[in-house]
């Protein structure tokens, strides 16, 4: 190719002088899959998605959670989603900003959900996630505890479980935790 | 600042404290320190190799600049050895460094017994005779010897050692032993104190995919006049079995018991290749005996006896899905059966020892733990001298490999190198190494080439013309890259031999710059 | 010293030029042998190496020795003790130093004539020109975002002819090692006409990730104790402070708690080690394995530059660990990569509005493509959702095209939508080469274009 890279070179020096084009921002491979899976989005009604960085920013957003039956009726639960540059080989990285009395979460705000870690694979997508976010409000399961208390509580004593999470919800301790008001 | 070690982290995550420890107690010695020996020495340097001695008559010239990394300017018409010790020892001043000013060849012709002194001699560059040589000296003192060759966008490395066994093999992918279809009373009494059935669905679904095999193999086994599962029929109905003993579809212990379920079919007994092994006739033992045939008696015994035909059980079991307090059970009815298994080796060990009139301590115990964790994947190589491959090679392979596609370009670069050889020591200088002399070079190579297969028994038309004239086309070039290459395989294949760990190339690895489809010859 | 002397005499170039000087029966298209190729390979080639690390150094210094005289190298690290080991242009003095200008320094000092721009930046900071500057990238990376970006940037140079044909002039060649252990990958990338690293991303294995629940209620192994000590524990602790693996005493408190919950659980093997082996993902690794990739890859960048032998095609695997095994081979491009793909080409007016191109979209004849969201270098034009992002870009739809994509004569537009494939509707990405027509501002290269 040596006659090309001499060519190249002609052609640069010739460059140098003229109007090189504007600086192009480079786009992944990644971003272009998200772009997809955003605006493919089919969310439950419950759900809302914002971009706190503006249209242009995909990678990083906010979805909140207002589950329509079970314990956390009447709730709303943030999470952010951190996505990689080479999604979707990598899962995103969501974190429950809502501080929340759930077995699967804990207070830290690290969500137990298989296809987050161990079972991700590049043919889910965000609505997937978004839809097992979900499931893990109105299904919350003692079997894959984050939360241990929560997690015997709600095994043990489900009526226990459920005054919990009306309590935790509307502001107020449970054993010595504070939770704030998400309702 | 740093511990001494620390710089070391990266490659001791790979062959351990006890390999590093080999490593700095190697001494080894370079034939020719052109790009090929440099490169070579330097990956070894780095990784921290006792001591090197350099051997090279040749002084520093221009053309070194072009190719050798261990050289500079200020180098020109100073002794190569020298140069090359001095800037090898800048890479790590751990290392001890010496050099010889003098010429490969002439020093294996007037002193053999130099080399008595080294682990591993590696020979770069040297022309057929001065080879043979070499290899009979390092066999007579049981010297490790690598060949390692450069030559335009070809090369060759090749081991030569009478014998060199490996106990930490460290394969790949190797098969968990544990027992599956034949578990040890403590196994199988484990297995049956849990409860398959348990209505707690935590614990049904952090039930170890062992316990869960182990049972149901068991069922299956009393449901089929004693048998396992063996068809692909039945392969798939004991899956089926396993699938129906799921309580929810999110049972990741269920799904792993299935994935392993091929494990229970398995053969019982000892591997071909371990079969081959303990049946080679070294394990007559005596007194001049290496330790590892002694151990490889021990196992004999043992497989023979308290091992009812298997070898000492490796007690490790992979992470599975468990609640945290079966799977500590069973690691340890795993690591008891183990420690029971290295005690009675231990006694063979003794026991042989005291016949052939040896110390019965001579043998540590964590040599005999350590075989007996590797026992299923020891390796035992050897390597014919080469005058032997030379005068009398496996003619089966050479023409399978003349007549295979993936081999022809190979199997040609092996005879035509050895052409060069002879074509160097007719006359005097490389086939084209003048430009005016390419076409007489190309024909008269030819003919060495093609007298050198038929003295082998093959036609040697089946050498390609385009390739002869390839390798007129190099005249000895020594390009940096393929001399990179090569010395990282040499310096890679010297750390294996060093440590005792991992499994040494075997046969000739032939290098084919041309489209990297290099290939190993067995010959 | 005096090293700035070049070497007086031909001869320097001796084994070398023996392969570029001679005609041969087994060599690439084009070459063309004789002492000037020598020459144009050291006044016009330049190549740019990726990474000052472990494969970086080997390949400055193999590429020196190649007869390349214009290199630069970009690496944003520091040297560090665990480097020494296979890192050869550092030596114990240099911790703390940046890798990229070390290692420019110590083969400048040690060959000849040889000239090394080093750039001590991450890869991100340089701007697109920086990288259009170069014939050749050689990569020495070891992660899967890096080579990622760097492949999307020398595939941004590629363009296609009317037929769908890459352009030779437009092709930025890449070499891209690897290795892990005994275990390694060298492979040629001719954006266009080879595979480029997104047609085949899934030859990298995932990373493997332990559940969080598995750490937090059924620890196993010492690996899980770590994670543990690492994901949950630190944070409970340690609240709103982030945890920084190059910082050693947040590493020692990980090794602590993670020893402390191994004993609880009765589980062995936490060593400090492995404590760091598991949070920063250490992948180990020497000078041999480094050593033959990076020869690999160097050779390969020399054939390239210069013809005078075959091309290794296209992905070269090797393994030292049992024995030894080299294979190579030839992966096929995918034709509908979004990064490397031609995509399809259109032809706009540039008055033509956005809400126009929509509709034109639906009815082309090879495309149809509807309800359309699209996104022009990360700047989204339309998106049909979700709905808070409809309602953002919906101003977007009045606006002609060539003004959205800041009158650029012809460039590059990614569009998400619905197509019709065996009678079923189902949704696509796809790539559309975009060339505006009318009043361009007098732009005159249409020609690069093709089909203008």
């Amino acid at each position: 190719m040596i006659r090309l890279f001499k060519v190249k070179e002609k052609q640069r020096e010739a460059a140098e002088n003229a109007n090189g084009r504007a600086p192009v921002k480079k786009q992944s491979a990644g971003e272009l899959r998200l772009h997809k899976d955003i605006s493919e989005l089919n969310l439950p009604k419950s759900t809302t998605i914002s971009f706190p960085n503006g249209k242009d920013d995909l990678m990083n957003f906010e979805v909140s959670i207002r589950p329509d039956e079970g314990y956390y009726l009447g709730g709303t639960f943030l999470f952010t989603f951190q996505v990689s540059p080479i999604y979707p080989h990598e899962a995103p990285k969501v974190k429950c900003k809502t501080k929340v009395y759930h077995p699967n979460i804990d207070l830290e705000g690290n969500v137990c959900l298989n296809i987050l870690r161990e079972d991700w694979k590049p043919v889910l997508n965000i609505n997937t996630i978004i839809y097992g976010l979900h499931h893990l409000f109105t299904q919350p399961n003692h079997e894959d505890p984050l939360n241990h208390d929560a997690a015997a509580v709600l095994r043990d004593n489900p009526k226990m479980f459920e005054v919990n999470v009306r309590r935790a919800m509307a502001g107020g301790y449970v054993g010595q935790t504070y939770f704030p008001r998400c309702m | 600042m740093a511990e001494p070690k620390s710089k070391y982290d990266r490659q001791l995550r790979i062959w351990g404290e006890q390999g590093q420890e080999a490593l700095e107690k190697a001494s080894i010695c370079l034939l020719n320190c052109g790009p090929t020996g440099s490169e070579t020495l330097k990956n070894l340097v780095l990784g921290g190799i006792g001591s090197i001695t350099v051997i090279d008559g040749s002084k520093v010239e221009e053309g070194d600049m072009g190719n050798n990394f261990m050289v500079d300017l200020q180098s020109i018409a100073q002794s190569k050895a020298k140069c090359v010790c001095a800037f090898l020892q800048e890479l790590n001043d751990s290392v001890r460094a010496k050099f010889v000013e003098e010429s490969p060849e002439a020093l294996i012709d007037t002193n053999p017994a130099f080399f008595q002194q080294f682990t591993l001699v590696i020979a770069t560059q040297l022309l057929e005779n001065s080879i043979l040589k070499l290899d009979k000296i390092c066999r007579q003192y049981n010297i490790m010897l690598i060949v390692a060759r450069s030559y335009g966008l070809t090369g060759l490395v090749r081991i030569s050692i009478k014998e060199h066994d490996v106990v930490d093999t460290k394969p790949d992918h190797f098969l968990d032993d544990l027992r599956l279809n034949n578990p040890w009373p403590e196994l199988k009494q484990f297995a049956e104190s849990i409860d398959l059935y348990t209505t707690d669905p935590v614990v049904h679904k952090h039930t170890p995919y062992v316990v869960i095999l182990v049972k149901i193999v068991e069922e299956w086994a009393s449901a089929h006049g004693g048998k396992f599962p063996s068809t692909r029929e039945e392969k798939r109905e004991f899956k089926e079995l396993l699938k129906s003993k799921m309580i929810s579809l999110d049972e990741d212990n269920y799904k792993e018991a299935m994935e392993a379920s091929f494990k229970v079919s398995l053969p019982c007994g000892i591997s071909p290749q371990l079969h081959q092994i303990v049946n080679d006739s070294s394990v007559e033992i005596d007194s001049s005996s290496y330790n590892f045939w002694v151990l490889v008696a021990a196992l004999k015994e043992f497989i023979e006896n308290e091992g009812g035909g298997e070898p000492p059980l490796e007690g490790s079991i992979p992470d599975m899905t468990s609640l945290t307090e079966y799977y500590i059970s069973l690691q340890k009815i795993y690591q008891s059966k183990a420690d029971a298994d290295f005690l009675a080796i231990e006694q063979h060990v003794k026991g042989i020892l005291k016949r052939i009139g040896r110390d019965p301590d001579t043998i540590l115990k964590t040599t005999i733990k350590n075989f007996c964790k590797n026992a299923r994947k020891l390796m035992v190589c050897r390597y014919r001298l080469i005058e032997d491959e030379f005068n009398s090679p496996i003619l089966t392979e050479v023409q399978k490999y003349l007549t295979d596609e993936d081999y022809s370009v190979a199997v040609g670069f092996y005879v035509l190198l050895r052409a060069v050889d002879r074509f160097t020591s007719n006359y005097n200088r490389f086939p084209g190494l003048f430009d005016g002399e390419m076409d007489e070079d190309t024909s008269r190579l030819k003919t060495i080439a093609v007298g050198i297969l038929n003295d082998m028994g093959c036609n040697g038309s089946s050498l390609s013309e385009d390739l002869i004239s390839e390798m007129c086309r190099y005249g000895g070039a020594e390009l940096h890259t393929v001399a990179a290459y090569i010395g990282g395989i040499a310096s890679q294949e010297a750390i294996k031999l060093i440590t005792k760990q991992f499994i040494p190339l075997t046969g000739t690895f032939i290098f084919n710059g041309i489209d990297h489809k290099s290939q190993l010859l067995f010959l | 010293m005096d090293n700035h002397n070049s070497v007086s005499g031909e001869n320097r170039w001796r084994d070398l030029d023996k392969l570029l000087v001679r005609p041969g029966n087994i060599v690439g298209p084009n070459f063309e042998p004789g002492p000037q190729l020598r020459d144009d390979l050291q006044a016009y080639a330049k190549v740019l190496v990726v990474g000052a690390g472990g494969l970086g150094c080997e390949l400055l210094k193999d590429l020196a020795l190649s007869g390349f005289r214009n290199l630069e190298v970009i690496d944003m690290d520091r040297i560090e003790v665990s480097n020494l080991n296979r890192q050869f242009l550092f030596r114990l003095q240099d911790v703390g130093k940046p890798k990229a200008e070390v290692a420019a320094m110590r083969v400048m000092e040690r060959v000849s004539g040889v000239n090394i721009v080093p750039h001590f930046c991450r890869i991100e900071d340089k701007n697109i020109e920086f990288y259009g500057d170069f014939n050749i990238i050689a990569l020495g990376l070891d992660s899967i975002e890096a080579r990622s970006y760097i492949n999307s940037v020398a595939c941004s140079f590629l363009e296609y002819d009317s037929d769908d044909k890459p352009c030779e002039e437009t092709i930025k060649p890449m070499v891209d090692g690897g290795t892990e252990g005994f275990k390694g990958h060298a492979r040629v990338i001719l954006p266009g006409i080879t595979p480029c690293f997104e047609c085949t991303i899934w030859l990298f294995p995932p990373q493997v990730k332990f559940p969080l629940c598995t750490l937090a209620e059924t620890p196993r192994t010492a690996a899980h104790c770590i994670e543990y000590a690492h994901l949950i524990k630190w944070n409970e602790v340690h609240g709103g402070k982030s945890f920084d693996a190059d910082d050693p005493e947040h590493m020692q408190w990980v090794y602590s708690e993670a020893l402390k919950r191994a004993e609880l659980f009765g589980i062995s093997g936490v060593t400090y080690s492995l404590t760091q082996g598991v949070v920063k993902n250490i992948i180990p690794a020497i000078a041999s394995t480094n050593a033959i990739i990076s020869a690999a890859c160097a050779l390969e960048a020399l054939k390239i530059a210069t013809g005078f032998s075959k091309s290794l095609s296209n992905y070269l695997t090797y393994n030292g660990a049992e024995g030894l095994h080299t294979k190579v081979t030839e992966f096929w491009k995918d034709n509908d990569c979004l990064v490397c793909g031609p995509g399809v080409l259109i032809e706009v007016d540039s008055t033509t509005s956005l809400q126009k191109f929509i509709d034109l979209l639906r009815e082309h004849p090879t495309l149809p493509i509807s309800k359309p969201s699209m996104v022009h270098r990360g700047k989204n034009l339309y998106m049909q959702a979700p709905p808070i992002l409809e309602e953002m870009t919906r101003s977007n739809l009045q606006l002609p095209l060539f003004d959205l994509m800041g009158r650029i004569p012809k460039d590059v537009i990614h569009v998400t939508g619905t197509v019709t494939l065996n009678d079923r509707k189902t949704s696509a990405l796809r790539k559309l080469r975009i060339v505006f027509k009318g009043n361009v501002d007098g732009v005159a290269d249409m020609d690069m274009a093709g089909g203008a």
